[in-house]
C-alpha cells in the first residue's frame, strides 16, 4: 500500500476516540439492549418532564412575550399565550443598531476562529511531532494558562489594549479573546493530532515531505473534527463574549450583541417585548447551528468544560 | 449600577425618538486638521438640535466646526483619555463641578470669564443658578449649553383624587399622606430601589432641607467628619424613618428604573408618587403616553421640612451640561465664538425646547409655552429660575470611588442593613 | 525501529521545529501571561485608570485586611459554589443517565434541554431579570412560593443569592448533564446484565452500579462547577448589579467594581491577585484529580 492510500484510508475513516464523541440521541445499537433497560421508568419520566417545564417556561416566556404589544405585556399575565401576535417588536429591533451589533458580532466570531486556529494549528502539530525543549516548555506554560480566570487579568489587560491604542476597536476586543481561548484549542488539537499513526508520517517522509508537506497532506485532513470541535468552540465563546467589550470597548460602532443586547435594556426602558425580541434574534445563529450541526456543537461546547 | 443608570438617565430624554437615536448617526474617526473647530458632545436626543445648530452655523463661518458624538458612560472616559493630549478637543461638554474640576486643576480649560464679561448680553442670557455650577474658583469655565433637570415630586392625580388629598407641601403632609396611601392600599411612593441613585434622591433634598447646601459642600471638599455632620444624620434617620413606615411598599428593592418598574406602578397607580429627575416626563410619555396626555401626572417641588436651615426653593439635580474650551485649543477665539454664535443662538435654543429640553436661558417661558410640554416646561423653568441654590446630583460631583461606596452604603440603609451612623461611620473612612 | 536504517539516505521525520509553536507561544505569553504578571505589579500601584500607576508600596495589599466587603464577599462565593453544586450535581446527574438511555422521546427532549447553554450570560441574566420582576415578571407568580408574596426576590439579599445560584444552575446543568451522559454509555452493559440476572432492582443497580461508575465524572462535573464559579460574575452584574447593597457582590464582582466602577484599579489589582490565586488552586486540583495533561488517556472518562 501507498503513503496516499493509506492516508486515504486513514481519512475515511475516524481518527481515534476524538472523532467519535458520544452521540446524543438512540444509540444505533439500542435493539440488542436486554429487555429490562428498556422498559420505561415513570419516575425518570416525570423527573424529566419536570426539568422540561423549569428550561421550557423561560424560553417560552421569552419568545411569547416577544411576539406580545407592550401594553397587552404590561395588562395580562407573564404567562398568557400572546392573543394577537405582531412581528413589531421584531422590525422595531431590526430598524435599530441591531444590524450593526450583529455584524460586529460576526467579525469578532469569525477573525477569533481564524487567529485561533492560525495559531493553534502548528503548534499542537509542534508539540505531537516536535522535540525541542522549549516546545514542552511553551505547553506547560499553556496548561497552566488554562487556570488563569480572564476576569483576573482584566485591570492589567485594559492597561494594555489601551496603551496599545487599541482601546474601542474591535482588534481590542478579539485579541484577548483568542489568548483567552487558545489552551483549549491546542490541548483539543493535540489529542486529535495524536491519533494520526506515526506510520503515516514515516510513510511520509519516505516519499520526501518535509512537516510543512506532512501538517498539508496528514495533519490538516485528519484532524478535521478537531478544527471544527474548536472552531465551534471558539465560535460560541466569542459570540456570546461579554467581559472583554464592556471593559474594552465603549462606543456604538464597535459594540457586539452582548452588549447590545445591555444597552437595549436601556434604550427600549420597560419595552420588555422588544427586549425579548433582540435576545431571541441573539440566540438565533446559536440555535440554528446546532440544529444543523448537534454533534459537533455538543464536542465544541464540552471541549473547553465550560463557557 | 452606574454604567446602566446613567445612559438610561439620559436616554429616557430622548423620549420616543429611538429613531431619532439612529438617524443621527454618528462621528468618523477623530481627524482633527487644523483649521477646524472640534466639538466632543453626547449622542442622545438632544445632539439632534446641536447638529442643526452646528449645520447652521457653518453656513458662515470659517474656521468650520466638526462635531464629534459619543454615548454618556464612555463619554467620559473617552475625554479623560484625550484631555491634556494632543488630540484634545476644541471645545467639549461636561457636567460642570467636580467632573469640570479636575480638568481646570490640571490647566486643561480656558478660562472664559474674561469672554463673558466682554459681552454682557451674552452673560446675562444664562440662568445664575446654573452658571455657578461652572463657576470654580470665582472663575467661569463653562457655558450652560443643555436642558436642566432639576429633581421634581411627580404625584398620579387620579389616585390623589380618590384619596381626596392635595400634594404635600410639607414634610408633615408628606408622612401623613404615607399613612393616608397605605391605608388604602396604595404604595406611597414607588422607588426603583434595584438602583441607589434614585435613593440618594431623597438623601440629597433631606439634606438641603435640613442643613441648606453648606454640608454638602463641606462633604465635596472632603473635608473630615463631613459625613458625621449633625444634619447628615438627622437626613438619613428621616429616611430610615419613612422606610420603617412602609413609605415605599415592601419590594421596592426588586424595583428597577431602567427596565421601566417604577415608572409603570406609579402611571398604574399602584404607587401615588415618584421623586424623580426631571427626565421622568420624557420617559412618561414613552412608556404611559396616555398618562401624561390625558393629565393624569402632577409635579411639585419637593415638601419644606420644619425647622430645616435650607431654603425649601433650593433644588437639587443636573443643573445642566456645560461646554468648555481647552485651555490647549489652537484657535480658542473661534472655539468661544462658537459657544457664543452657535449654542447660544435663538434657532439652537428653539431646537432644543422643540425636543423636549428646557434650556438654562433667561426669558424662554413664551418659547416654552408653545413647546411640546407648555405646562411642565415652565414648571421646570420655574423650579429652577426661583432656586436659590441649584445642588448638583451627589454621584456626579463626588469622585467615582465616594460615589460608589456612598451609593453601596445608602443601598444598605434602605435594606435596614446599616443604621445611619454606621453609614455616616464608613462614609467618613473613604479616603 | 525502521528510521534508524533510513537515517542515512534522506531527512526522515524531520520534526516541525520550534519556530511552528512559537508564534501561539508568544501571542499567549503577551496576552495572558505578561497580564498576570502585570496585575501583581499593579497591586502594588494606585491608578484610576488615566495616566500612569503611581507607586503604592503596601497600601493595597494592608487594605485587603480592613476591606469590610472582602470578607463578605469570600464569603458569599463559598455560599454561591456550595449552593450551585447542591442544586447543579443531584440534577444534571440523574438527567444524564436518563438521557443516556435510548429512545426518540429522550433524545428530543435532550435536545431542548441543551438551549439555555446556547444562550449568553448576557441574555441569560435578561431574561430572568425580567422573569425576576416583582411587578411583571414571573415572581408575582412563583414569589409567593418561595416566601415572598410581594414579589421581592432580587430586592431581598437572601433570596437574591439564592436566585443567583438557581439562573447559573439552570444555564449550566446542561453542561454538565452532557458529561453525565456521555459517561453512563461508557459504562460497560455486562456489568447490567450481571446485576440483573442476580435480580438487583432498578434503584438497586442505579446506586451499585451507575453511581459508582461514574465517580470519576462526578468528581470532574464538582472540580469544573467550583472553578466554574469564578466565571458567575457576569450574569450577576447583570441582574442584580452586586446588590442589593452587598447582598450578591462575590469576589470577582468585588473586583471588577472596585476596578471599573470605583476607579480604584490599583486595589482592584489587589483582589484580582487573591482571584488567581483561587483559580491556579483550583486548577491545580484539576490537572490533579482528573489527569487533564494527559488528555489522550483521560478524555474517555469525561
Amino acid at each position: 500500500m501507498t503513503t496516499r492510500q493509506e492516508i486515504r484510508r486513514a481519512r475515511t475513516a475516524p481518527a481515534g476516540a476524538h472523532a467519535r464523541p458520544a452521540r446524543p440521541g438512540p444509540r444505533r445499537d439500542g435493539s440488542r439492549r436486554p429487555p429490562f433497560l428498556r422498559r420505561a421508568n415513570p419516575l425518570a419520566a416525570l423527573g424529566a418532564l419536570a426539568w422540561l417545564v423549569v428550561v421550557g417556561m423561560p424560553v417560552y416566556y421569552l419568545v411569547t412575550v416577544s411576539l406580545r404589544t407592550r401594553a397587552d405585556y404590561l395588562t395580562a399575565g407573564p404567562l398568557a399565550p400572546p392573543t394577537s401576535p405582531t412581528l413589531d417588536n421584531y422590525r422595531l429591533v431590526l430598524t435599530g443598531e441591531f444590524g450593526r451589533y450583529f455584524v460586529n458580532t460576526a467579525i469578532v466570531t469569525v477573525v477569533s476562529i481564524a487567529v485561533v486556529l492560525a495559531l493553534a494549528l502548528p503548534a499542537a502539530y509542534a508539540i505531537v511531532r516536535g522535540r525541542h525543549p522549549l516546545i514542552r516548555t511553551g505547553f506547560s506554560m499553556m496548561l497552566l494558562g488554562l487556570a488563569i480566570p480572564s476576569q483576573a487579568v482584566i485591570v492589567p489587560l485594559y492597561l494594555l489594549i489601551t496603551r496599545m491604542h487599541m482601546y474601542d476597536s474591535l482588534a481590542g476586543i478579539i485579541l484577548p479573546t483568542v489568548a483567552f481561548l487558545l489552551p483549549v484549542a491546542v490541548l483539543v488539537l493535540t489529542s486529535t493530532l495524536r491519533e494520526i499513526p506515526n506510520e503515516l508520517y514515516e510513510a511520509l517522509a519516505l516519499d520526501g515531505g518535509g512537516p510543512m508537506e506532512a501538517l498539508r497532506t496528514l495533519a490538516i485532513p485528519l484532524s478535521r473534527p478537531g478544527l471544527i470541535t474548536v472552531a465551534v468552540y471558539v465560535a460560541v465563546n466569542a459570540w456570546n463574549g461579554f467581559l472583554f467589550p464592556l471593559v474594552l470597548t465603549q462606543s456604538q460602532d464597535q459594540r457586539v450583541l452582548t452588549m447590545g443586547l445591555w444597552s437595549l435594556q436601556g434604550q427600549y426602558t420597560s419595552n420588555v417585548p422588544a427586549l425579548m425580541a433582540a435576545m431571541t434574534l441573539s440566540v438565533l445563529p446559536v440555535l440554528l447551528f446546532y440544529a444543523i450541526g448537534r454533534r459537533r456543537l455538543v464536542s465544541g461546547l464540552t471541549a473547553g468544560f465550560g463557557k | 449600577m452606574l454604567r446602566v443608570r446613567r445612559r438610561a438617565r439620559y436616554l429616557a430624554l430622548v423620549a420616543a425618538s429611538a429613531l431619532a437615536l439612529s438617524a443621527c448617526g454618528s462621528s468618523g474617526p477623530a481627524g482633527g486638521g487644523s483649521g477646524e473647530v472640534r466639538v466632543w458632545s453626547l449622542q442622545d436626543g438632544v445632539n439632534k438640535a446641536e447638529r442643526e445648530a452646528v449645520a447652521a452655523y457653518n453656513k458662515s463661518a470659517d474656521p468650520k466646526v466638526k462635531m464629534e458624538t459619543f454615548l454618556n458612560d464612555p463619554y467620559k472616559q473617552k475625554l479623560q483619555v484625550a484631555m491634556g493630549s494632543p488630540q484634545a478637543p476644541d471645545v467639549f461638554m461636561n457636567w460642570g463641578g467636580g467632573n469640570l474640576k479636575q480638568y481646570v486643576d490640571a490647566g486643561q480649560v480656558h478660562d472664559l470669564t474674561g469672554a463673558l464679561n466682554a459681552d454682557p448680553a451674552w452673560r446675562d442670557r444664562f440662568l445664575p443658578v446654573v452658571m455657578k455650577t461652572a463657576q470654580i474658583n470665582g472663575k467661569y469655565y463653562g457655558v450652560p449649553e443643555r436642558g436642566m433637570q432639576p429633581i421634581v415630586l411627580f404625584y398620579n392625580k387620579d389616585v390623589f383624587a380618590k384619596a381626596g388629598q392635595q400634594p404635600p407641601k410639607t414634610w408633615d403632609d408628606l408622612l401623613r399622606l404615607v399613612d393616608v396611601f397605605k391605608d388604602r392600599g396604595v404604595t406611597p411612593f414607588a422607588l426603583a430601589g434595584s438602583q441607589a441613585w434614585t435613593e440618594l434622591m431623597w438623601l440629597e433634598y433631606l439634606l438641603d432641607r435640613i442643613g441648606g447646601p453648606a454640608p454638602f459642600q463641606a462633604i465635596v471638599e472632603r473635608r473630615p467628619g463631613a459625613w458625621k455632620d449633625p444634619s447628615v444624620l438627622r437626613a438619613l434617620t428621616m429616611i430610615r424613618e419613612l422606610v420603617d413606615r412602609g413609605a415605599f411598599g415592601t419590594n421596592y428593592a426588586s424595583v428597577d428604573y431602567d427596565v421601566g418598574g417604577a415608572s409603570t406602578i406609579f402611571a398604574q397607580g399602584k404607587a401615588a408618587m415618584h421623586l424623580m429627575g426631571s427626565w421622568e416626563y420624557a420617559t412618561q410619555l414613552e412608556q404611559n403616553p396616555d398618562f401624561v396626555k390625558k393629565d393624569r401626572m402632577g409635579w411639585t417641588a419637593f415638601p419644606s421640612v420644619p425647622g430645616g436651615q435650607g431654603d425649601p426653593k433650593n433644588i437639587v439635580g443636573n443643573p445642566s451640561n456645560y461646554m468648555s474650551v481647552s485651555a490647549g485649543s489652537k484657535d480658542k477665539e473661534a472655539a468661544v465664538r462658537f459657544l457664543k454664535e452657535g449654542l447660544t443662538s435663538d434657532a439652537y435654543i428653539r431646537g432644543m425646547i422643540s425636543v423636549g429640553e428646557v434650556p438654562a436661558i433667561k426669558g424662554v417661558e413664551p418659547q416654552l409655552r408653545s413647546g411640546p410640554a407648555p405646562e411642565y416646561g415652565t414648571f421646570i423653568y420655574g423650579l429652577v429660575s426661583g432656586a436659590p441654590n441649584f445642588t448638583q446630583s451627589w454621584d456626579q460631583a463626588l469622585p467615582p470611588n465616594v460615589a460608589e461606596a456612598m451609593l453601596t452604603n445608602l443601598s444598605k440603609l434602605f435594606l435596614k442593613d446599616i443604621t445611619p451612623q454606621q453609614f455616616a461611620d464608613a462614609m467618613d473612612k473613604i479616603k | 525501529m525502521q528510521t534508524g536504517r533510513l537515517h542515512g539516505r534522506s531527512p526522515v521525520h524531520q520534526r516541525p521545529g520550534v519556530i511552528w509553536a512559537a508564534p501561539a507561544f508568544v501571542y499567549f505569553l503577551v496576552f495572558a501571561v505578561v497580564p498576570l504578571v502585570l496585575v501583581v505589579g499593579l497591586s502594588f500601584t494606585h491608578w484610576n485608570g488615566l495616566g500612569m500607576p503611581r507607586w503604592a508600596g503596601a497600601a493595597n495589599w494592608s487594605r485587603l485586611a480592613e476591606d469590610p466587603t472582602l470578607g463578605s464577599s469570600i464569603r458569599l462565593s463559598l455560599i454561591l459554589t456550595a449552593v450551585a453544586w447542591l442544586v447543579q450535581t443531584p440534577i444534571s446527574l440523574l438527567l444524564g443517565v436518563w438521557a443516556a438511555g435510548p429512545g426518540r422521546g429522550r433524545a428530543a427532549l435532550s435536545a431542548v434541554f441543551f438551549v439555555p447553554l446556547l444562550m449568553s450570560n448576557a441574555a441569560v441574566a435578561l431574561l430572568w431579570q425580567s422573569l425576576l420582576d416583582p411587578n411583571f415578571g414571573l415572581a408575582e407568580l412563583i414569589g409567593p412560593l418561595l416566601g415572598a408574596p410581594d414579589g421581592n426576590v432580587l430586592g431581598d439579599p437572601g433570596r437574591a443569592l439564592a436566585a443567583m445560584a438557581l439562573v447559573v444552575s439552570w444555564q449550566f446543568i446542561p453542561f454538565h448533564m452532557l458529561l453525565y451522559q456521555a459517561a453512563t454509555r461508557q459504562i460497560p452493559r455486562s456489568l447490567y446484565e450481571a446485576a440483573a440476572i442476580d435480580g438487583a432492582g432498578r434503584a438497586r443497580r442505579f446506586w451499585s452500579i451507575t453511581l459508582p461508575q461514574l465517580r470519576h465524572t462526578i468528581v470532574s462535573s464538582s472540580v469544573l462547577i467550583v472553578v466554574g464559579s469564578l466565571t458567575y460574575f457576569e450574569t450577576i452584574l447583570l441582574i442584580t448589579g452586586a446588590g442589593p447593597g452587598t447582598a450578591t457582590r462575590v469576589l470577582p464582582l468585588h473586583m471588577y467594581i472596585t476596578g471599573f466602577q470605583a476607579f480604584e484599579m490599583g486595589y482592584a489589582s489587589a483582589l484580582a491577585v487573591l482571584l488567581v490565586a483561587a483559580g491556579t488552586a483550583l486548577s491545580i486540583g484539576i490537572v490533579r484529580m482528573t489527569g487533564y495533561s494527559r488528555m489522550d488517556s483521560s478524555r474517555e472518562g469525561m
